[in-house]
């Protein structure tokens, strides 16, 4: 199975049926929607959530963390160069 | 003479233009072979046209994101499936100070929205090509979770049931000022999804604003054309793009929680 390193990169992305795990240093998204079904699939489907997050959760235990994340970098404001 | 020197130049300007788009190198994924147009030319500064697979992107070095990204989306192209897994990376066709890089978009709160979607990419090439930063801008995480998820959904099964599309989906940049991340990619105002249906003959787009929220607005391909300052099919005639195209109402997450809001379309 894919893995991900969590907050290691701003370049992975997997899918799991229909759920959507993108890294980013400062977060990981987790989008999209999956329906667990009770047979094989399923289960394989929430082993592999479940890997996801205990290796989140892992990552951020180990971690000094702030309360939350300080606000995102501001960017400047610049004229529009199309008009 | 000096004005007749301009004049001359604007017409080489205009020529320039005409042969670049009737040689696009890649007019599979464009209606009757033919790329986007700039009608204001000022969006032609730092341009350049990139063929994939899946899709093809015409990129500005001026934002450091797409202005188009251009696909051909056919009930049998959408009928396979591949996973969406790969590798969010600068574009090693742009030169580097025209392109994005990942660092760009680390820490902005932004999302690296696609524009030609990976749920379109139907095989394992043009599936790691999508995720080029070409092919991204600056996007509301809400907005491209969300509703814009919805959207391109809803043209993928508009695509299914009518059979065969073009579409052109892109940035607009509007407005006197705009933001700009980590002093090199600009944060679009708009995002647009521009829809030919082959079978109809009609066209139309959606819009929305580049912010957190459920509200869209069905427009005509004029309408985008003023907006934006693009011709998305420069082929179609003053009257084919009157044709409006009923675009069907989008699905966010399967629900109908979207509300179209004519006023996103500013006064012109």
């Amino acid at each position: 199975m894919r893995k991900i390193k969590p907050f290691a990169n701003e370049r992975d992305s997997l899918e799991i049926n229909g759920l959507i795990i993108e890294n980013r240093i400062d977060r990981v998204s987790v989008y999209g929607s999956i329906t667990i079904t009770r047979d094989k699939k399923g289960l394989k489907a929430a082993r592999k959530i479940a890997v996801i997050f205990s290796s989140i959760i892992k990552q951020l235990d180990s971690e000094n963390l702030p309360d939350s994340l300080p606000s995102p970098k501001a960017g400047d404001i610049i004229d529009n160069p199309f008009e | 003479m000096k004005a007749r020197s301009i004049v001359f130049a604007v017409f080489l300007v205009f020529f320039a233009s005409v042969a670049m788009a009737a040689s696009s190198p890649c007019p599979q994924h464009y209606l009757s072979g033919e790329a986007p147009d700039f009608l204001n030319p000022r969006l032609s500064t730092k341009s350049k046209e990139v063929c994939y697979s899946g899709f093809t992107v015409i990129h500005s070095g001026v934002t450091r994101t797409p202005l188009t990204s251009a696909e051909h989306l056919t009930k049998e192209r959408l009928s396979k499936h591949v996973k969406r897994n790969g590798e969010f990376h600068p574009d090693s066709n742009l030169p580097a100070s025209d392109r994005a890089e990942l660092a760009d978009y680390a820490q902005s709160g932004y999302d690296r929205g696609h524009m030609a979607p990976a749920a379109d990419m139907t095989d394992k090439k043009s599936m790691s090509e999508c995720f080029t930063l070409a092919n991204m801008i600056p996007q509301n995480s809400n907005n491209n979770q969300n509703l814009w998820e919805g959207i391109e959904r809803t043209v993928r099964e508009f695509a299914k049931s009518s059979g065969d599309l073009y579409v052109v989906t892109g940035p607009i940049f509007y407005g006197a000022k705009l933001k700009r991340l980590n002093g090199r990619v600009t944060v679009p105002t708009y995002v647009y999804k521009a829809v030919y249906d082959m079978n109809s003959q009609q066209a139309a787009a959606y819009l929305v604003k580049n912010e957190k929220g459920k509200k869209y607005v069905r427009i005509s391909i004029p309408e985008l054309e003023k907006l934006s300052g693009i011709a998305v099919f420069p082929k179609l005639s003053a009257d084919a793009k009157k044709n409006v195209l009923p675009l069907p109402d989008p699905l966010i997450h399967g629900r109908a929680s979207a509300t179209e809001d004519r006023t996103l379309l500013p006064m012109q």
